[in-house]
């Protein structure tokens, strides 16, 4: 085939070609690890459908191919009436760029279809749950709806079937309404405007303006890979999270995510819900935690790297959907960096060379510290960093009159212009819908307020004057700290550590100085670069090291 | 609001509203700008309306003795809508949008604005973070080259909302304040006050968001 790729351990295409995502997908075959079936159209064919504006000529028949081979290997039919296939339709291109392109799930569950999942599974709240989240993902993708307007929909009332089907309906009025055609119900249909809609989305002005913001060029093009489904929206035994194989937060060595229970994977990264620690699973799933435990150790011996994975359970049983390595920052990348030099996994000199200036930088950020003994209040995104003490005020007028004595952390669902002078009385705010890039962390980010966004299972009660999280109460006026940059909020006023106090961080400069001949007279960032300017200069001469692979 | 709710117009409601439906009245613009723009001083309110402080003070009196609005005295002081305000408000707004018959016109503007503010919310964090190194660093704007590329982007996507304000604007002449306050906040950071991408009470972001505000509480969608 020329423009598709089956996905095994055996495809030998670049993450120029396959994207970063089916990348790691084969390196997960490679480990023997499960993962669902899948193929990858490459960037070539995303290429190609942006210059000339249709998808090139034989894809279709190739398409035609590649879905055959995954009904032969799930012994399924895309949009069959019994044992139907499911599929989702992922964007992926060689550069990461979280967020900006378009995600499709559930896609092949047509009408008939649903009813056969219903009818296979004895279980009609889960196939009209799987096919409204085909809907929203698809109108999204292919008609450009707005979030919003589909979650306005999907909150429409009535009992949980019932629910359900007027939220299909909903959703499928709204398509209709912005297209002037309904959502084909032919499962190549929906996954021939899928596709077009993949590769469409790399040229969204919004994700241009990301490209020219990070210097990637713009005619690398996406991939698209098509994956068998697995539901983590199952049944009980059914959910779906990310691990990191080490605390992003830290850089300790213990296994770090969150888990959903019961929900599929967009749950967990849109932060629309709340989700559980992951360590949850032990109890809950003992198999699929083991098997996640075995899986990011083997990943990370292969990476020699701290990694972390998406992954979902369905009926007890675990898939691997995506596995990236590194991206820790600031002091918990210098952590892993030292600790696999402890360990022999890596080199001193390549723990040096993996700790990048910007880290350092950012290891100064004061955050709290994590002695294990810290009474979690809720979790979300850190979107401001710095750290902030203050009593709660749940409404923008009490954080205005609380502040007169002493400072007060602002918790609201989400923030409105009416909050603002609220956000200027306090010292921190705590939002529980939005992400990094919302108006509340825009606005806090502006006044240079500590903040976390996104904090999902808080709920604020103005009336009653409290917030709830994680089944527990706190009235206004509880003293909380506030986190921006990893993200939690902790009842009390733990010690606060900086990058002076890291153990860590005085090793790593130690064996940098050992490296440039230096002394520790000079700053971080210069001892680090003066290291660094010497490795490179002997890796330049020095014939390729194996430490360079994977 | 047993006196909203019988349908009887409220003491202190603009005469006008219902009868020239194009125009809104000073005192539901005052009203309703306070309601977009939160807790605000006299300057503030002038500056959205762009109404001169003499006449935006005389209209909050007026609102003030309506109970509509309150003024909290102090250096942090300012004007902001009561309970009353606020559903009054909502009312005459949603009145004013079907008696001009723009609910449609304005629903679909919304559409195309939800198309835009990821857009402008992923600009104003690349104007306040930086990634360096992977790691995302406040931008200390020292780095002229990052920040005209980020304002280069900018300015593309206000040619775009050009597009969304001019439609708005056609349904309801009020919406044309906030093409006015986008331009001149981007006038204001040319010109090197940099402060006007997202850090002023007047920046791009701050007017965007009150544009937000004023989309929802015009069509009656909660903000969830």
């Amino acid at each position: 085939m020329t423009w598709i790729h089956p996905l095994s351990a055996e495809a030998e295409a670049t993450a120029s070609v396959l994207g970063g995502k089916a990348s790691g997908l084969v390196v997960l075959h490679r480990l023997g690890l499960p993962v669902p079936p899948a193929f990858v159209i490459g960037t070539a064919a995303c290429r190609a459908f942006l210059r000339d504006g249709r998808l090139p000529g034989g894809l279709c028949a190739e398409l035609a191919a590649a879905v055959s081979d995954l009904e032969a290997a799930t012994r399924r039919r895309l949009g069959g009436p019994e044992r139907p296939l499911a599929v989702s339709v992922r964007s992926g291109a060689g550069v990461s760029m979280p967020g900006m392109m378009s995600t499709i799930l559930n896609l092949g569950l047509t009408t008939e279809a649903t009813a056969g999942l219903a009818a296979e599974t004895g279980d009609l709240r889960f196939a009209l749950d799987s096919r409204l989240r085909f809907l929203s993902s698809f109108a999204s993708a292919v008609a450009g709806q707005a979030p919003e307007d589909l979650e306005a929909v999907a909150r429409e009332g009535g009992g949980e079937e019932t629910r359900l089907a007027a939220a299909i309906r909903g959703v499928e009025a709204l398509f209709l309404e912005r297209t002037g055609e309904p959502v084909p119900d032919d499962a190549m249909r929906q996954l021939e405007l899928a596709i077009r809609a993949v590769f469409s989305s790399w040229d969204t002005p919004r994700a241009r303006t990301y490209r020219e913001l990070h210097d990637i060029p713009h005619d690398l093009g996406t991939a698209v890979t098509v994956q068998a489904m697995v539901f983590g929206n199952r049944d009980d035994h059914s959910g779906t999270g990310v691990a990191f194989s080490r605390d992003p937060n830290t850089g300790e060595r213990s296994p770090f995510g969150d888990v959903l229970f019961g929900r599929q994977g967009e749950d967990v990264v849109s932060g629309r819900s709340a989700t559980r620690p992951l360590a949850e699973l032990a109890g809950r799933e003992p198999a699929v935690w083991a098997g996640l435990l075995e899986a990011v150790n083997q990943l990370e011996e292969h990476f020699r790297d701290v990694c972390h994975v998406e992954f979902t359970f369905e009926a007890g049983r675990l898939w691997l959907l995506q596995v990236r390595p590194g991206g820790l920052v600031g002091r918990a990348a210098v952590r892993v960096a030292v600790d696999l030099a402890d360990e022999g996994v890596v080199s001193r000199r390549e723990a040096l060379l993996r700790v990048r200036p910007g880290h350092l930088r950012y290891a100064h950020t004061p955050r709290m510290e994590n002695a294990g003994t810290l009474d979690v209040l809720t979790r979300g995104l850190g979107a401001c960093p710095g750290v902030a003490t203050g009593r709660v005020a749940t409404t923008a007028d009490q954080a205005a009159r609380m502040s007169a004595d002493g400072p007060v952390i602002l918790m609201r669902p989400h923030t409105s212009p009416l909050d603002m002078h609220g956000l200027a009385a306090a010292a921190g705010v705590v939002t529980a819908r939005g992400g990094p890039a919302s108006h509340a962390a825009v606005v806090a980010r502006a006044m240079g307020k500590p903040a976390v966004v996104g904090a999902a299972d808080l709920t604020v009660d103005a009336v009653a004057a409290c917030v709830r999280a994680g089944g527990r109460t706190f009235p206004e006026g509880t003293l909380v700290t506030v986190d921006g940059t990893g993200g939690q909020v902790v009842v009390g006023s733990p010690r606060i550590v900086t990058a002076a106090t890291d153990s860590h961080l005085r090793r790593l400069l130690e064996w940098a100085d050992e490296v440039s001949g230096g002394d520790s007279g000079r700053d971080e960032v210069e001892r680090l670069t003066a290291a660094h300017a010497v490795l490179n200069a002997r890796r330049d001469h020095d014939p390729p090291h194996q430490e360079a692979a994977g | 609001m047993t006196h909203l709710a019988d349908g009887k117009p409220m003491d202190g409601r603009p005469a006008d509203v219902p009868s020239s439906p194009q125009t809104t009245s000073t005192e539901l613009l005052v009203l309703h700008t306070l309601r977009c723009i939160g807790f605000s001083g006299l300057a503030r309110v002038s500056e959205a309306t762009g109404l001169p402080e003499p006449d935006a003070e005389s209209e909050l009196i007026d609102l003030a003795v309506a109970g509509l609005v309150t003024r909290v005295p102090g250096d942090f002081g300012g004007w902001g809508l009561t309970e009353a305000g606020r559903a009054a408000d909502a009312r005459w707004i949603c009145e004013e949008l079907d008696a001009a018959g723009a609910r449609r016109a304005v629903t679909e503007a919304y559409d195309d604005f939800l198309v835009l503010n990821p857009e402008v919310l992923d600009l104003c964090t690349a104007w306040q973070m930086r990634s360096v190194d992977g790691v995302a660093a406040p931008n200390d704007h020292t780095d002229p080259a990052y920040d005209s590329r980020v304002l280069g982007r900018f300015t593309d996507l206000d040619r775009r909302a050009g597009a969304v304000c001019a439609r708005l604007s056609a349904a309801l002449p009020r919406f044309q304040r906030y093409r006015t306050r986008l331009t001149e906040a981007l006038a204001r950071v040319r010109s090197g006050a940099l402060d006007y991408v997202t850090d002023d009470l007047a920046s791009y972001h701050s007017v965007w968001f009150q544009l937000h505000e004023d989309l929802l509480v015009t069509l009656g969608i909660p903000r969830h």
